[in-house]
């Protein structure tokens, strides 16, 4: 029987999240540099509103909850599940404030969509949006989703074996590339900001070269390398990446979404010296032999509804979708209704699939993971051999991911269970966007997208989608990025609560 | 009077063309294939210019949508204001041919123009902080970061009488 909770729990969950508003607070603050480089003076009080609240919070959370007892397993999974909605109500608070969304709930989406780095968007008006407003929606993906500010904070704090059990659980980030807690997570940030530099100056580089004064550039550069590491897909513009009509801007964003969606463990070791494990990783392996299939088949499938004719429109098009739908980034460059009413209905499923199967575990992509995929596909193999086989034999099977992993039933029971659950999300998902009247295949596309963290759009999400709609996709891209487990987590908590009481 | 009836009629249809309807970015994006590979009029607020050569990518918005124009660079030249933020774009009708997917550049959403008219200019809009919003906001950050403050002195205060008592 599980104890009765006591109100000790509650005490330590609400401290921790109390640090968390200081450091959403602080976050909150950046972009007043940018608002003073750009004169844009007038934002700076939503920024210093929104950082007062959030330090308010903090403090009353810190100081009235104060406790010394240590963080257990259910502390930290609770925690991580509310902090993924708190801090993005609280990042919320400039969006609204600038008027960058018609309402708060808006403000609240378009917060979530930018901290679990789905991209989703209902700003309404991107092009004229101040530029201190729209550096904070991608340095919330960079910072939420890119970095994974509360596993680094979890970290930071020297819960070694809690985040490790939580990244894993919650956000997909396993831990474990050095020994020291505080040196992998120096080592997640480090490896960010290098890939950050490095996609600034191709978005950059790119942006030149192809008739963009420096200055546009370097400030499209810096968010779009932001929002593509995370696998974001957040954009400065509002036709998204189709504002540049440029391959090169495309081939940067190519560059991005690729390395965002590589597991970490994989960048460490090959920046160590160990490049042959690219090319033995059955995630990198996976990864793109589902571009290349998946890819291929829509490239067919478009070519034969006469809608790209060229080799380069079939590349641009349906090669650059399948990416940014199978790294969940998100980036787009057609119209999001161009999907509904133009793309044929497989080329529609497929890139569904492939947001829903995601990218790599420990990486800033969203979905199900390509090496759950990747264990569920090789534990029908090892089931059809060991059917072949006489009973008194064993068959073994083993994945590579950096090390030989021999494939249990208990790894294979624990990425089926996720799988499942995502599925059972999507069909809720899906069922709902139906119920209000838009198409199957439109409604999956959307679904996927939400629930994957992807943030690739049929033109379903806008300003004028029912209120409901709205709180379902936020529902889905915060248990997408969170997984089942923490949400039922924290459900079971929350019930046990309600039925059993706070013990003192 | 038929003749007179006919000859008004006739020059109204004449007339027709110069008076063609431009096109909204909803309409053009929502319903792009009935207007693919058609000439259409569409005005804007300019909001980007990418030059290329001997020609540009003008990014035209027009009511919550945007489109990108390909035109000569010299047409290009003569847009002075970008709209953003801060500034009000110049404000251009496009004649064109309207591309769903553009075969010439990647399959590509877009307009080739064949004229364009500046129809007004630009201008920077000031935008000066609301006085009393601006007062309020730094009133609560600076109460914010007291609080703060209180509770981390509290908390010290606390460890010290607490490791006294020990």
């Amino acid at each position: 029987m599980i104890p009765a909770l006591k109100i000790e729990d509650l005490r330590i969950i609400g401290y921790n999240l109390g640090k968390i508003c200081y450091l959403v607070g602080g976050m909150i603050l950046l972009p007043v540099v940018v608002a003073l480089l750009y004169y844009e003076f007038d934002t700076i009080p939503y920024f210093l509103t929104g950082a007062a609240v959030a330090f308010i919070l903090g403090s009353f959370l810190s100081h009235f909850l104060r406790t010394k007892s240590d963080m257990e397993l259910k502390h930290a999974v609770t925690m991580a599940a509310i902090a993924w909605l708190l801090a993005p109500l609280l990042a919320s608070i400039p969006i609204w404030l600038s008027n960058a969304t018609a309402s708060l709930l808006d403000a609240s989406f378009e917060s979530i969509s930018g901290f679990t780095g789905t991209g989703l968007t209902l700003a309404l008006d991107i092009d004229h949006l101040p530029r201190s407003i729209n550096f904070l929606r991608h340095f919330l993906q960079f910072t939420g989703d890119g970095i994974g500010i509360i596993v680094v904070y979890l970290s930071i704090l020297g819960r070694t074996q809690i985040s490790s059990v939580l990244a894993y659980k919650g956000e997909a980030k396993e831990v474990g590339i050095r020994p020291s807690i505080v040196r992998t997570s120096r080592v997640i940030v480090g490896i960010a900001i290098t890939f950050l530099i490095i996609g600034t100056i191709l978005f950059a580089a790119a942006g030149v070269e192809e008739g963009l004064d420096l200055g546009t550039s370097i400030y499209d550069g810096l968010n779009h390398a932001m929002t593509g590491y995370a696998t974001g897909g957040f954009s400065t513009r509002s036709q998204n990446l189709l504002f540049y009509h440029s391959s090169w801007i495309e081939i940067a964003a190519i560059v991005t979404m690729i390395t965002g969606v590589l597991n970490f463990n994989l960048h460490y070791v090959v920046l160590g010296g160990k490049k042959r494990e690219i090319l033995k990783n059955i995630e990198v392996r996976l990864l793109f032999l589902f571009i290349l299939v998946i890819g291929l088949i829509v490239s067919a499938n478009l070519l034969f509804s006469n809608l790209y004719l060229t080799g380069e429109s079939l590349f641009r098009k349906s090669i650059f979708h399948v990416i940014s739908a199978q790294t969940t980034t998100g980036f787009q460059t057609i119209p999001p209704t161009h999907f509904m009413f133009f793309w044929p209905v497989l080329s529609m499923v497929l890139i569904s699939i492939a947001m829903i199967i995601g990218g790599s575990a420990n990486s800033t992509s969203g979905g199900i993971k390509i090496l759950r995929i990747g264990i569920l596909l090789k534990s029908i193999v090892r089931e059809v051999r060991q059917a072949l086989l006489p009973k008194s034999a064993f068959v073994r099977e083993t994945f590579h991911n950096i090390d030989d992993t021999p494939l249990t039933d208990t790894v294979v029971k624990g990425a089926a269970v996720i799988t499942i659950s995502y599925l059972l999300l999507f069909s809720i998902g899906t069922l709902v966007t139906v119920a209000y009247g838009y198409g199957m295949e439109d409604s999956m596309f959307e679904t996927s997208s939400a629930l994957g963290n992807v943030g690739l759009s049929s033109g379903i999400t806008s300003p004028s989608m029912p209120d409901l709609l709205k709180v379902t996709y936020m529902f889905l891209m915060w248990a997408g990025k969170i997984e089942i487990i923490a949400v039922l987590v924290l459900i079971g908590f929350i019930i046990l609560g309600i039925r059993r009481g706070f013990e003192r | 009077m038929k003749k007179i009836a006919l000859s008004i009629f006739l020059i109204l249809l004449l007339l027709v063309p110069s008076f063609a309807r431009a096109e909204t970015g909803e309409e053009l994006i929502q319903n792009s294939g009935s207007f693919d590979g058609k000439s259409i009029t569409y005005q804007g607020e300019v909001i980007g210019v990418l030059t290329r050569g001997n020609y540009a990518w003008i990014n035209i918005y027009n009511k919550g949508y945007a489109i990108g124009i390909w035109s000569r660079a010299e047409d290009a030249e003569k847009i002075s204001s970008f709209g953003d933020y801060t500034h009000i774009g110049d404000s251009v009708s496009v004649e064109g041919e309207f591309h769903l997917a553009c075969p010439e550049h990647g399959g590509d959403l877009d307009i080739h123009a064949s004229s364009l008219k500046i129809l007004s200019t630009g201008e920077k809009i000031d935008r000066m902080p609301i006085f009393s919003v601006a007062t309020l906001s730094v009133i609560l950050f600076t109460i914010s970061i007291f609080v703060a403050a209180l509770v981390k002195y509290f908390h010290k205060e606390k460890e010290k009488h607490y490791l006294l008592e020990e």
